[in-house]
């Protein structure tokens, strides 16, 4: 079984940490799939734009951005001998696009995007330090019906490129903050309750509720499937400057039932983590039997607290990920052409959908031959043949 | 909007050992009986049929419990909060306290060390334990830097030979210390057993999962 290259071979076969070659047939996959993710986009009228790899490294970095900080590789320009950060992220790009260049266009503007980014460090669950995003961002108007839009859009992209059991995770990220200051909670006990409710952990959560415990429980309680969670969580008795927060989730819960009845919703008001700069509904898509997330998004301010900065919402899908949800790559008609075969022929066959393979040398067994050069097919004076 | 049939799959993750005789009650009131195999000490199977046929349970031991249901190889699980103090995975949730395999984490060292030891004056201590991560933040939390050396088991003996000077280890009656010379002079948190549940199944298979959660805790229940 082991086929172990020479040394020097294998020095120069060993890639960093976290990156890895796609090989055939599973690069063309990655491609068509990314492909058809960005038409599904393109047909609701998002339009593509392609920020560069690498930006300086203010730019990269300002506003809701500067999270990225730690997971951003850096270098130096030797031409303006200004630092540059390489993307580790393409949403603040997008964004970046539609406030300078883009900020005289019409509202809404729908953008789309798809690219790779690089990472410092890889995650537990994703260990890759370099992967596809694609995703896309509406700029401009803040009600619930964009935030509908974008999580139908991300649920008919997903099931337009054969993704089976998606379920989508619907939260307010300022929900419980908005909770916690009504109710004057001091830091200590903030950063004690965020972390039990990251958790889901009952008992750390009534420790750090200390008197509030049972109001927390109740939101903490008020999550799973949709349309019955929506309601436990309207009936829990919370302060009035979480209300709205409350009933923003409602509303996008409701135009997403009535849109598409049967995707799988459910809603977890006490999701937090990774939304820190999400200002309304965001949510999260899994997959039945899929580990990690297949993408996220939801509502912010583009500029993030600059007041110039306008309302949007958007999401980006994990390509990694996505294609662990999808079936793999369907087997191609490819057809093998004995040598000498007519170029007008080929075309031909070409045109009626066939892959097609050239012969490089005169074969005794060109059945044979079909299998070694991974061909289904043979051409054959009769047209193709199975081989 | 309800998620297909709960008949998929369902992967459970016990910890070998003590701990296992003690969730014994609890399956049994959650209503899960393996299969003879499983309270087979000689058997080598790791993989254990149940009396319900969607249900396994692999056998590992407690630090890869959190790994097995953090990678969704596994959905639920049991295992005890030191190991996930240490990992801090989040793709875990820990919704019960199964109030089982009770004790504490906790600094030791030498009895004689500790007639004279100081321990406001360090700046630095090696620490030989299991458990580097929870070592580091712990001595970080008041200023000491900790040199961590990373033992799977037996830490007692690491002071007497001249290891270290301290270790930082699970104790629950004090005996082993005892019998090594060994004092506990930090404690550093309680420790219990609790539920562990893959984020992405409480997420796409809610009904099925919440289900088993709410019959842990009524088990809880009966078993206290």
């Amino acid at each position: 079984m082991t086929d172990t290259p020479p040394k020097a071979l294998a020095a120069k076969a060993l890639l960093p940490t976290g990156l890895r070659d796609l090989l055939p047939p599973d690069a063309e996959h990655e491609a068509q799939v990314v492909g058809r993710l960005l038409k599904e986009f393109h047909r609701h009228g998002y339009e593509r734009v392609k920020p560069p790899l690498v930006e300086f490294e203010e730019g990269l970095l300002s506003g809701s951005a500067a999270s990225l900080a730690n997971q951003t590789f850096r270098i130096m320009d030797p031409v303006s001998q200004r630092m540059m950060g390489v993307r580790s992220d393409m949403t603040p790009q997008v964004a970046r696009i539609a406030t300078t260049r883009l900020r005289k266009a019409p509202r809404p503007l729908r953008l789309s995007y798809a690219g790779q980014v690089l990472r410092v460090k890889g995650s537990s669950l994703r260990q890759e330090r370099q992967f596809g995003q694609v995703g896309v961002e509406l700029i401009g108007p803040d009600r619930a019906d964009a935030d509908a839009e974008i999580i139908l859009l991300a649920a008919s992209a997903l099931s337009s490129v054969g993704a089976k059991g998606i379920s989508i995770d619907l939260t307010v990220p300022t929900l419980v903050p908005a909770v916690a200051r009504a109710l004057s909670l001091s830091d200590d006990d903030y950063a004690r309750l965020r972390a039990a409710l990251d958790h889901r952990d009952a008992a750390a959560l009534a420790e750090a509720a200390g008197p509030h415990a049972s109001l927390f429980l109740s939101i903490l309680g008020a999550s799973g499937p949709a349309p019955a969670a929506v309601e436990r969580l309207s009936a829990v008795d919370m302060p009035d400057v979480a209300k709205a927060a409350r009933q923003e989730l409602a509303d996008v819960v409701r135009l997403i039932a009535a849109a598409a009845p049967g995707l799988s919703v459910t809603i977890d008001p006490v999701e937090m983590r990774g939304f820190e700069y999400q200002t309304g509904v965001s949510f999260t898509i899994f997959a039945r039997g899929v580990r990690g997330e297949l993408g996220r998004g939801g509502r912010y301010r583009t500029g993030g607290a600059d007041p110039v900065g306008e309302p949007a919402t958007g999401f980006t899908l994990y390509t990694d990920t996505v294609l662990r949800a999808l079936p793999g790559p369907s087997p191609v008609k490819r057809v093998l052409l004995p040598l000498g075969t007519d170029y007008a022929d080929a075309q031909a066959l070409r045109a009626q959908g066939w892959h097609t393979v050239a012969a490089m040398a005169v074969a005794s067994d060109l059945a044979a031959e079909a299998k070694r050069l991974s061909c289904s097919h043979l051409l054959t004076a009769d047209g193709p043949a199975p081989v | 909007m309800m998620s297909p049939a709960a008949n998929d799959l369902l992967v459970l993750a016990l910890p070998k050992g003590r701990i296992l005789d003690e969730v014994r009650p609890l399956l049994h009131h959650v209503g899960i009986v393996p299969e003879a195999d499983f309270d087979n000490p000689k058997s080598r199977a790791l993989k254990f049929d149940t009396n319900l046929p969607h249900v396994k349970i692999i056998r590992v031991r407690s630090f890869d419990v959190a790994t097995f249901v953090a990678f969704g190889a596994a959905h639920l699980g049991v295992c005890g909060s030191d190991v996930l103090m240490e990992f801090d995975y989040p793709e875990l949730y820990t919704p019960l306290d199964l109030g089982i395999g009770k004790c504490r984490i906790a600094v030791a060292e030498p009895v004689d060390l500790s007639a004279s030891d100081d321990p406001s004056r360090w700046s630095h201590v090696r620490v030989a334990t299991k458990y580097p991560d929870i070592t580091r933040r712990h001595f970080a939390a008041r200023g000491v830097q900790a040199e961590c050396i990373k033992l799977n088991g037996a830490m007692e003996l690491a002071p007497n030979l001249g290891l270290c000077s301290r270790i930082v280890d699970l104790v629950s009656t004090g005996t082993t210390l005892k019998a090594n010379g060994l004092v506990e002079i930090e404690h550093i948190a309680d420790i219990s057993s609790r539920l562990v549940v893959n984020r992405a199944a409480f997420k796409t298979r809610h009904g099925e999962i919440q289900g088993w959660i709410d019959r842990f805790q009524e088990a809880i229940g009966n078993a206290g």
